[in-house]
């Protein structure tokens, strides 16, 4: 089976297009994780509120596009409302109490979900364009998967150019690595640090759009992939564009390769290389901090 | 720090005699949520014992409750044991995969504690979410109760069982008191408070921390145990994070580190999930009945106003309170 070309290219594109969309979920984590050693527990609740946030919006545009663009900003809102309101206050309570408050928020977004929505799953439409199939290495493949791989791509190199070349950038490689000397320079690092957490948090979103089309919408579709995502950041290492780069597409590659080849422990040996990872190597594969 | 501990005993027998008076007045529904109670108790005691006493703050201990959960299953059905003797193999196994984990574990503080204790709790979860011996994830039931009837106890009975559930609870937690008030507990508890102190010292502090992490595992093994013996049925949901989160939420809920607030938060969370799902209390409210499907809001919300407003928990809360009136009472002169 491994060595059958037509089973390779299909199980690979299928992996990448999970990495995509856990690269899209996992980089607003990482990079919140990274500045301030905050685990958003709700971030996966984020998510599934773009997926909802499409549904809505397909129903009132027609273009898909739009609705590309509109359900994260939408996201993006939520998110800095919920910065604003809760979170900035709990930047400086211990991990526990920051966990518990999102874990408290995840209970809510499920609630809030199904009350707008309903409990039903829904599905939404792929769009005309990219509905079809196309052709890759001679294999018949989802033009619209094919959509999310290189959408994935290209958000990843947008931040990379975002995080080298601008200001912006250079302000929140430096917080990562010391937001005490950042803020000591005169820079006002809570206002960076907010527009980068509604960034993110848009990017939930827009990863929860995309994902509409293929995966079914309902209450709960945050859970599943909120622990892959903390398992990428843990991996790639907090605060890391390539190490959320580097992780998504090991992850999203092993869990589906795992999940056809050996169903019985794939998730397993995922949240085992999770464990070792924190114990022998806890800043990550690409480990962003100098030191203390 | 409180140096003493005035109201543990008084707050302790006051549970007590709430918890007996339940049992007399309880039909059998309320019997049913008394044996839930204790059992959750139980659970919750065992991770205050890690989070509150030892400063370990877990979100995988969920894990060790559905090993012991498991186990008891597995060694009941599979090869006929007696649940006696499955509820001490589960403890065993899993405090033994407790002492595993916290090898590993205890070298992490902080976020990093919470990370790979959730990692490890939802190893288990995936595990038993594909283990097909134990039904994967629709998982397996006819664990029996405990056979008392040499004793003439029908422990298919919610009274019988939900009693003994309720003994047991406060056996444990009578064990964990005398262990916390032992000079192992006093050690655990200055790590807790200052753990770089305690290494400099020359205190071994991974080693006290790794036999506290193994300890809380058995203890959840056995709370595992009995569930598995009380609904008759074990899932790998079990294992499940949130679990190991509400019961986070239970801890704090309570007043982390102080046991008996482990175990009245426990008694408040299954009172209040009770309540809200159920209707007609919404009703009573005057307010609309359909409320109560949407209970998990209503909890959410409740969570994120527990982890905010409650400092110390109700068991701090009570402690202050009971301080203010004594002192009040001395100001009086009233006092002998």
């Amino acid at each position: 089976m491994l060595l059958d070309p037509e089973f390779l290219i299909v199980q690979t594109l299928n992996g990448l297009q999970l990495s995509a969309l856990l690269f899209l979920l996992s980089i607003g984590l990482s990079v919140v994780f990274g500045l301030i050693n905050f685990i958003n527990l709700a971030h996966g609740t984020l998510f599934m509120l773009g997926a909802y946030f499409a549904l809505s919006a397909a129903r009132a545009f027609d273009s898909f596009w739009l609705v590309l663009l509109v359900a994260p900003v939408g996201v993006a809102v939520v998110g800095g409302l919920l910065y604003l309101v809760l979170l900035r206050h709990m930047q400086r309570a211990d991990p526990m109490k920051q966990v518990l408050v999102t874990f408290g928020l995840i209970f809510v977004g499920l609630e809030s979900v199904m009350i707008v929505w309903g409990p039903l799953p829904h599905t939404i439409d792929v769009p005309a364009l990219l509905a079809g199939s196309s052709s890759v290495l001679g294999q018949v493949y989802p033009t619209y998967r094919l959509f999310i791989i290189a959408l994935g791509l290209a958000v990843f190199l947008l931040l990379y150019l975002g995080l080298e070349r601008t200001r912006l950038g250079a302000i929140v490689r430096a917080g990562v690595d010391n937001r005490t000397m950042v803020a000591a320079l005169g820079i006002d690092i809570g206002l960076v640090f907010f527009l980068v957490f509604c960034l993110g948090c848009g990017l939930a979103g827009l990863a929860g759009v995309v994902a509409a089309p293929v995966f079914s919408i309902f209450p709960g579709m945050d859970m599943s992939v909120l622990i892959l995502a903390l398992i990428v950041v843990v991996l790639g290492g907090p605060g890391s564009l390539k190490g959320a780069g580097l992780g998504s597409l090991i992850i999203g590659i092993a869990d589906t390769y795992g999940q056809v080849l050996v169903p019985e422990l794939a998730r397993v040996t995922i949240y085992a290389l999770m464990a070792l990872i924190l114990i022998f190597k806890p800043a990550g594969l690409v480990p962003v901090r100098s030191g203390h | 720090m409180r140096e003493r501990d005035p109201i543990q005993l008084p707050v302790a027998g006051l549970l007590a005699v709430i918890a007996v008076a339940a049992w007399f007045g309880a039909g059998y529904f309320g019997q049913e949520l008394l044996a839930e109670i204790a059992i959750l108790a139980i659970f919750a005691m065992s991770l205050d014992l890690l989070v509150g006493v030892a400063g370990m703050v877990s979100l995988g201990h969920a894990g060790f409750l559905a090993l012991g959960a498991y186990a008891t299953a597995g060694a009941t059905v599979f090869w006929g044991w007696p649940p006696a003797a499955a509820l001490a193999f589960s403890v065993a196994v899993a405090g033994a995969c407790a002492l595993g984990v916290g090898l590993f574990a205890v070298r992490l503080g902080g976020v990093f504690f919470i990370m790979i204790t959730l990692a490890i709790g939802q190893m288990f979860y995936a595990y038993f979410f594909k283990a097909r011996a134990f039904g994967g994830d629709n998982g397996m039931s006819g664990t029996p109760r405990f056979d008392l009837s040499p004793l003439g106890l029908e422990t298919g009975d919610p009274a019988v069982f939900s009693a003994l559930m309720l003994v047991i609870a406060g056996a444990v937690y009578v064990a964990l008191l005398l262990l916390v008030r032992s000079p192992f507990g006093m050690m655990l508890t200055a790590i807790h408070q200052n753990e770089n102190r305690l290494a400099s010292l020359g205190c071994p502090v991974r080693r006290y921390k790794l036999a506290a992490f193994g300890l809380g595992g058995a203890i959840a093994g056995l709370a595992g145990a009995l569930m598995a013996q009380h609904t008759g049925f074990v899932s790998p949901d079990l294992a499940f994070w949130t679990l190991s989160g509400e019961a986070l939420i239970i801890v704090i809920l309570g007043g982390s580190g102080s046991l008996v607030g482990a175990a009245g938060g426990a008694a408040v969370f299954v009172m209040l999930r009770d309540h809200l799902s159920d209707g007609s209390f919404w009703e009573g409210l005057r307010l609309s009945g359909d409320i109560a499907t949407h209970w998990q809001l209503v909890m959410g919300l409740f969570f994120i106003a527990v982890v905010l407003l409650a400092r110390d928990g109700l068991y701090g809360r009570l402690s202050w309170l009971v301080d203010r009136v004594r002192s009040a009472w001395r100001g009086r002169g009233g006092g002998a």
